[in-house]
């Protein structure tokens, strides 16, 4: 019972953390570079 | 008595021995950005400065003048501008260089203006004799109105005393060293005027550069018509940078002494030899030979040792902890995950150990010059090769250094094509299944074939980027001012603490950084794997052992048959088959289905899936995971999985695909645009599948 | 036609007397690329181009099609 709780306590972190890495990431300003020539 | 925490901004020319000046003060104490790059992201050190004092120590990314003209050099002007930006910096150093002191001092007087406490350092001071420079640094300090620290980071020579030197950062002059109002009066006159309380030289940066601050935006700027032509703005640059030369000649005229007699020339003889038009191609042809075949060799003992103890390791936790659930999930699925993710650091070190020599050495500017005009063929820039080279470490860091090239065009495409080269990522996918279909044997006496067909991977990585590279120049029409400065700096003997520094930082932000996904994902795939939707799964046992009865099979072939029946009817079992109508033309099963499915998170994460997948459908835990895919038979026709063909259509497809997720947020983030990085992934994954149909077909 | 550095020979030197602000890039400036200052030719790649420059101490790889814009005099062998 106990080796199940770990378990799926693993699960729950490894979860949380790809979903935090791949759908929650930060969002800076981006202002690089347009479509166009003048990105310098 | 209270410590202090000052911040200190390093900033500099490129080559000027900034990052060695930032190792000397900081060592190891480093912090960068999540991906490994070359000075592109903020990258921050500590340095215990005395006892009272301690500061953060932030390097900038190295820049010629505070002219703005690429993303990278935005960043330091956004920071030193900023009074807001928690990292604003209480002093600046700014980095010098003795043999270019005069181009150097422009970015200085620059900051100066800035009104920010500034300390000159004067690096490379070993070198003086031998180029026959002398300085009259009292001289300069008062007319730079400035304190100096002669340095060599290279010798390790006056780091204490600019320690020192920095600690009295509150009794520097703030003076500035140019009269900004002396570019153009009157409209420095207007400008003071509306705006009494900004710097000039602060109001006039604003001015130029596309940024934009808390306190001062571009916008109030612009509704008070003190906008000008960008024409007429590049005119008063221009008039700017002269006379700050002017400034500078004047004072270098009395401070520095040049004895040209002495100086010595190494540099033209070598230059004459790398960037000689058959020698130098043959070079660098034999340099990319020796690291790619050194990689391979090299790291095959510490691979193979490393795969053999996980392998023992996951035995070890089986036996000895108590069964149950969480004891499988670390033997089964955390071990072979964390071995998974080791198993790289052999081969990634060395490419990085490659890398970082190539540029500390100043070669790399030589391939740049050697290169352009082929390239330019192609649509790319000689400055491509710097991506398309450090894109075989891995493509995020290779896409951000992409931020040299001037021009769009040539930008753009190095962006979109580098992804074709062999990151290392793809390394132990190709490792592994090279040593299962391709014979460890030697051709001409001392060739490894194995090392040969990995050479000839690359080679593809590189041939696909320039075919595409020339697809694209062909068909996206962008007009673009071109233009090319490249700097050739001195030759250097790589300093072995900034390589093993860089080697170790990037090892790190790997090990940490795709570690922790590819852990995160043999734990979910574990989970997938020993779960079922339906009876089939939990009534495994039972189903299997009737339809048996009468074979009279042995134990261990009963219990591997019933691992395997539930594999099948697991959640990612029933995922795999789902997709194995559209992967076995190419020779695959729904295992390996799994793996390529997976590799979207991170390629690495296709041998650890494999792992994952066969430690919990085999019944024994010591077998390495070579072994594993080796003996790894297709269940009807009775053929192994990993053949030639097989093999040699996953090796195509693993050298095609856009398999990055990263990758792509990258390029999405550099192109500014979704269209991009969705070109990348469907043209590149569809060519992928189409080669590896038509290699699978032909050598079935 | 103007003399200008592409019309440089190997190992040749000159001083640099004009060129069109608004297609010079700054940063060539920013360089020392300003008129007045010497500048040689060190190496040409093979097919040509780039041309590899010593401007005013600084060395520095520009195009020939850049080089074509900026104007020189008083050539020393």
């Amino acid at each position: 019972m106990l080796q199940e709780i770990l378990a799926f306590i693993t699960l729950g972190i490894a979860v949380v953390f790809l979903f935090k890495k791949f759908f929650f990431k930060r969002k800076k300003s981006d202002k690089n570079c347009g479509d166009d020539c003048n990105c310098h | 008595m209270s410590k202090q925490n000052i911040n200190v901004a390093l900033i500099g020319n490129p080559n000027t021995g900034k990052t060695s000046v930032f190792n000397a003060l900081t060592g190891l104490k480093q912090q960068v950005g999540n991906y490994p790059g070359i000075t592109v992201e903020k990258k921050m050190g500590f340095c215990k400065l005395s006892n009272t004092i301690d500061a953060n120590i932030l390097d900038l990314p190295g820049t010629y003048s505070l002219n703005a003209s690429s993303a990278d050099e935005n960043v330091v002007i956004e920071l030193l501008l900023n009074k807001n930006d928690k990292l604003y910096p209480d002093v600046i150093v700014v980095v010098s260089e003795v043999e270019n002191l005069k181009r150097n001092l422009l970015l200085f007087t620059q900051i100066k203006d800035l009104e920010i406490p500034t300390i000159l350092v004067i690096n490379m001071i070993d070198r003086m004799d031998y180029k026959g420079i002398s300085l009259d640094i009292p001289y300069l300090e008062s007319h730079l109105n400035t304190k100096i620290a002669l340095v060599s980071s290279r010798k390790n020579i006056g780091i204490d005393s600019f320690k020192k030197l920095i600690t009295t950062y509150k009794t520097l002059s703030t003076a500035p060293c140019l009269n900004a109002s002396s570019i153009d009066e009157d409209y420095f006159d207007t400008l003071r005027k509306t705006f009494p309380n900004q710097s000039l030289y602060k109001l006039w940066l604003v001015i130029t550069q596309d940024v934009n601050f808390v306190d001062l935006h571009r916008k109030s700027l612009k509704n008070n018509s003190f906008t000008k032509t960008d024409s007429e703005l590049k005119r008063l640059q221009q008039k700017e940078t002269i006379k700050r030369y002017q400034f500078i000649n004047e004072i270098l005229k009395v401070g520095q002494k040049v004895n040209s007699a002495t100086a010595k020339d190494f540099r033209s003889k070598l230059d004459r030899i790398l960037t000689h038009k058959v020698w130098g191609y043959l070079i660098f042809f034999f340099i990319l030979f020796g690291i790619f075949q050194s990689i391979f060799e090299w790291s095959k003992i510490p691979m193979d040792y490393i795969d053999r103890t996980f392998a023992n390791l996951s035995s070890l936790a089986n036996n000895t902890l108590p069964p149950g659930a969480f004891t499988n999930l670390i033997a089964q699925g955390i071990i072979p995950g964390i071995g998974g993710i080791l198993i790289f650091i052999p081969q990634i070190t060395f490419l990085f150990l490659f890398i970082s020599i190539l540029e500390e050495s100043g070669y790399m500017s030589r391939v740049v010059f050697l290169m352009d005009k082929i390239m330019r063929k192609f649509g790319l820039s000689g400055k491509s090769i710097v991506p398309l080279i450090s894109g075989t470490a891995c493509a995020i860091p290779a896409i951000m250094a992409t931020r040299n090239i001037e021009n769009w065009k040539e930008r753009l495409i190095t962006i979109l094509v580098t992804p074709f080269t062999t990151c290392s990522a793809r390394l132990p996918v190709y490792a592994i299944i090279i040593g299962l279909v391709i014979p460890d044997q030697f051709v001409f006496g001392f060739l490894n074939l194995q090392g040969l067909t990995l050479m000839f991977l690359y080679l593809l990585g590189f041939a696909m980027a320039i075919f595409s590279a020339y697809i694209l120049h062909k068909v996206l029409k962008l007009n673009c001012k071109t233009f090319f400065v490249v700097e050739m700096p001195n030759y250097k003997l790589p300093l072995l603490k900034n390589v093993v520094i860089n080697v170790i930082e990037k090892t790190k932000a790997f090990v940490f950084g795709a570690g922790k996904i590819i852990l995160s994902i043999a734990v979910i795939l574990w989970f997938l794997a020993t779960n079922g939707p339906t009876h089939k799964f939990s009534d495994a046992d039972t189903i299997i052992t009737s339809k048996n009865e009468n074979f009279g099979l042995n134990k261990t072939d009963l219990n591997s048959k019933i691992a395997s029946y539930k594999l099948e009817n697991s959640y990612i079992g029933i995922m795999g088959k789902s997709i194995e109508p559209a992967i076995s033309p190419l020779g695959y099963d729904w295992k390996i289905g799994i793996a390529i499915i997976s590799s979207f998170a991170a390629r690495e994460v296709f041998v650890g899936t494999l792992a994952t997948i066969y430690s919990v459908g085999g019944s024994d835990n010591e077998d390495t995971i070579k072994n594993k895919m080796a003996s790894e038979v297709h269940p009807e026709t009775g053929k192994k999985i990993f053949n030639f063909a097989s093999g040699i259509s996953l090796l195509l497809f693993y050298a095609f695909a856009m398999q990055c997720a990263s990758t792509l947020a990258v390029t999405k983030k550099e192109t500014n645009s979704w269209k991009w990085p969705l070109g990348q992934l469907v043209f590149m994954s569809g060519f992928a599948y189409i080669v590896a149909l038509l290699a699978y077909q032909i050598l079935k | 036609m103007k003399t200008t550095i592409a019309s440089l020979k190997k190992g040749e030197s000159a001083i640099i007397k004009d060129f069109d602000a608004d297609i010079i890039p700054l940063k060539l400036l920013e360089m020392g690329c300003l008129p007045g200052n010497l500048v040689k030719l060190l190496q040409i790649a093979p097919f040509g181009d780039p041309l590899y420059l010593d401007i005013n101490g600084s060395h520095l790889a520009i195009r020939i099609e850049t080089a074509r814009e900026i104007e020189i005099e008083s050539i020393i062998k």
